[in-house]
């Protein structure tokens, strides 16, 4: 049975799902909105008693060692119970998500083979290429990863509904890190890449911001790909997919005026960022824009003891394996060395992410 | 992943109904003593299955009374035949099991999975 949309969202395929699915949207409110404030008062807490009675050693001028860090967390009560509710619910998150469009999946496959007959020349993948190995983690625990669920672009639409907790049903995020991004100061904008673009939430919402530029959306996994593909071709826009990894994009040299970047880099080992970074100076003009939005990095004791903790247990139980290797990391020393200037770029809602504008010089 | 990927299988090949080596396998531990996480996955299942049936009924009683219906003595009188009552246990089995299989799932705490923060 057609359950219809919500907006341009899917729906899941009973109201069993549905219902069981905004339990775990409520639930994971709960654990993220107020669970890690929670969390990071009573942990700041007792690190600073710690320190007050010479339990951690800290160096002078350095930061706590995240070691230590987790040694005092590990003994508050509410710790491990934050742990269990954080996995349990995006393990529930996934699981009901998926089980209820696998009831349905003879029908997303038919709309996506639907889309690639309509528009063909609005996709572009080679189906003996095998993506790298660290691309298909399962990121986020997504059953398959990005790579390897036929069904993955919707299990992440849905999915990720949750995730945002009901703040992005209608792309909202998307608008907005869209709206911001940092367009050529000569106002030049013939050619927009969006890299790791995922299901293309951004990249749509580029192509109805600038109708008269050529839009494209690059992503390693091809069940994202082939989705935000139908779901492009659906809404009737004039958007152009292609599977491929960012380090090798394939387009050629100076091609865009403007790169977008959402929360891709902390999912790449730094070696790859860095080969990312090169990549997109070569297909960026002299002039062109790198509009990038992602996790915080150059952590020298800036990022509080308790977000440190949460990247931390996030990485180990999120499936996010990079992201320390990127909060660690000089990404601004390493941009600037790729050739970029790089200044500020507008802050989203989301505080958490920093925003960065890196400009190619003319 | 463990599997290797052709990609031809992920256009026409038959979609996998079981996928997913971190939400299936054993799972987390992240307490002592493992039966704490079991029983925190017990109750969120509970919890959740306990909404969506109330959620059930607040759609049915919506749907009843756009038609004229009132239930509420009928379905106190209503009496299962055989098959009925046969269909009841088999959901309510699966639903037994998705609230309290973490227990079977996590029988030790001394697993791979045990997480060190």
């Amino acid at each position: 049975m057609d359950r219809g949309s919500i907006g341009i969202l899917p729906r899941p395929t009973n109201l069993a799902d549905e219902s069981y699915l905004e339990f775990v949207t409520s639930f994971r409110k709960l654990a993220i909105q107020k669970g890690f404030p929670t969390l990071a008062t009573v942990g700041e807490k007792a690190l600073a008693q710690a320190v007050a009675a010479g339990e951690v050693s800290v160096k002078d001028g350095e930061e706590i060692p995240l070691d230590e860090i987790k040694k005092v967390f590990a003994k508050i009560p509410f710790v491990p119970t934050w742990q269990r509710f954080v996995r349990s619910q995006q393990e529930m998150m996934w699981r009901r998500t998926r089980e209820s469009f696998m009831k349905d999946a003879d029908g997303v496959m038919a709309r996506m083979a639907a889309a690639e007959e309509a528009h063909p020349e609005r996709i572009s993948y080679d189906k003996d290429f095998v993506p790298p190995v660290y691309t298909r983690c399962e990121i986020h625990c997504q059953p398959g990863g990005y790579t390897d669920d036929p069904l993955g672009g919707l299990v992440y639409h849905y999915g990720t509904k949750i995730f945002y907790e009901g703040f992005n049903d209608q792309d909202e995020l998307h608008v907005e890190l869209a709206q911001k991004a940092a367009k050529p100061a000569d106002g030049k904008l013939e050619r927009i890449l969006d890299i790791g673009c995922s299901i293309g939430q951004a990249t749509t919402v580029l192509k109805d911001l600038y109708p008269d530029a050529q839009v494209h959306g690059l992503d390693i996994g091809l069940p994202l790909i082939r989705y935000a593909h139908m779901r492009a071709v659906e809404r009737d826009k004039e958007v152009f997919f292609k599977q491929a990894l960012a380090e090798e994009s394939g387009y050629p040299d100076a091609h865009f005026d403007m790169v977008l970047s959402y929360i891709l880099f902390h999912e790449v080992p730094v070696k790859k960022m860095k080969e990312i970074l090169a990549e997109m100076y070569r297909v960026l003009r002299p002039g062109g824009t790198f509009a990038i939005y992602e996790f915080p990095s150059n952590d020298k004791g800036q990022v509080p003891a308790s977000t440190r903790f949460m990247i931390d247990y996030d990485s180990k139980n999120n499936c996010e394996p990079y992201s320390p290797g990127f909060v660690a990391s000089d990404f601004k020393g390493i941009l600037e060395a790729a050739g970029f200037v790089v200044e500020p770029g507008p802050g989203l809602t989301n505080d958490f992410l920093q925003s960065v504008v890196a400009t190619k010089p003319a | 992943m463990s599997k290797d990927l052709n990609q031809a299988d992920l256009i026409s090949g038959e979609v996998p109904a079981d996928l997913g080596e971190e939400i299936g396998g054993k799972g987390r531990v992240y307490f002592e003593n493992v039966v704490i996480d079991n029983l925190i996955d017990a109750m969120l299942e509970l919890a959740g299955a306990a909404w969506a049936h109330h959620d059930r009924v607040l759609v049915l009683e919506k749907v009843l009374e756009k038609k004229g219906i009132a239930v509420t003595d009928e379905i106190e009188a209503h009496l299962p035949d055989g098959d009925e009552l046969a269909a009841r246990a088999a959901e309510r089995d699966a639903y037994v099991e998705r609230i309290f299989g973490s227990f079977l799932r996590r029988p030790t705490g001394d697993l791979p999975g045990r997480s060190d923060s």
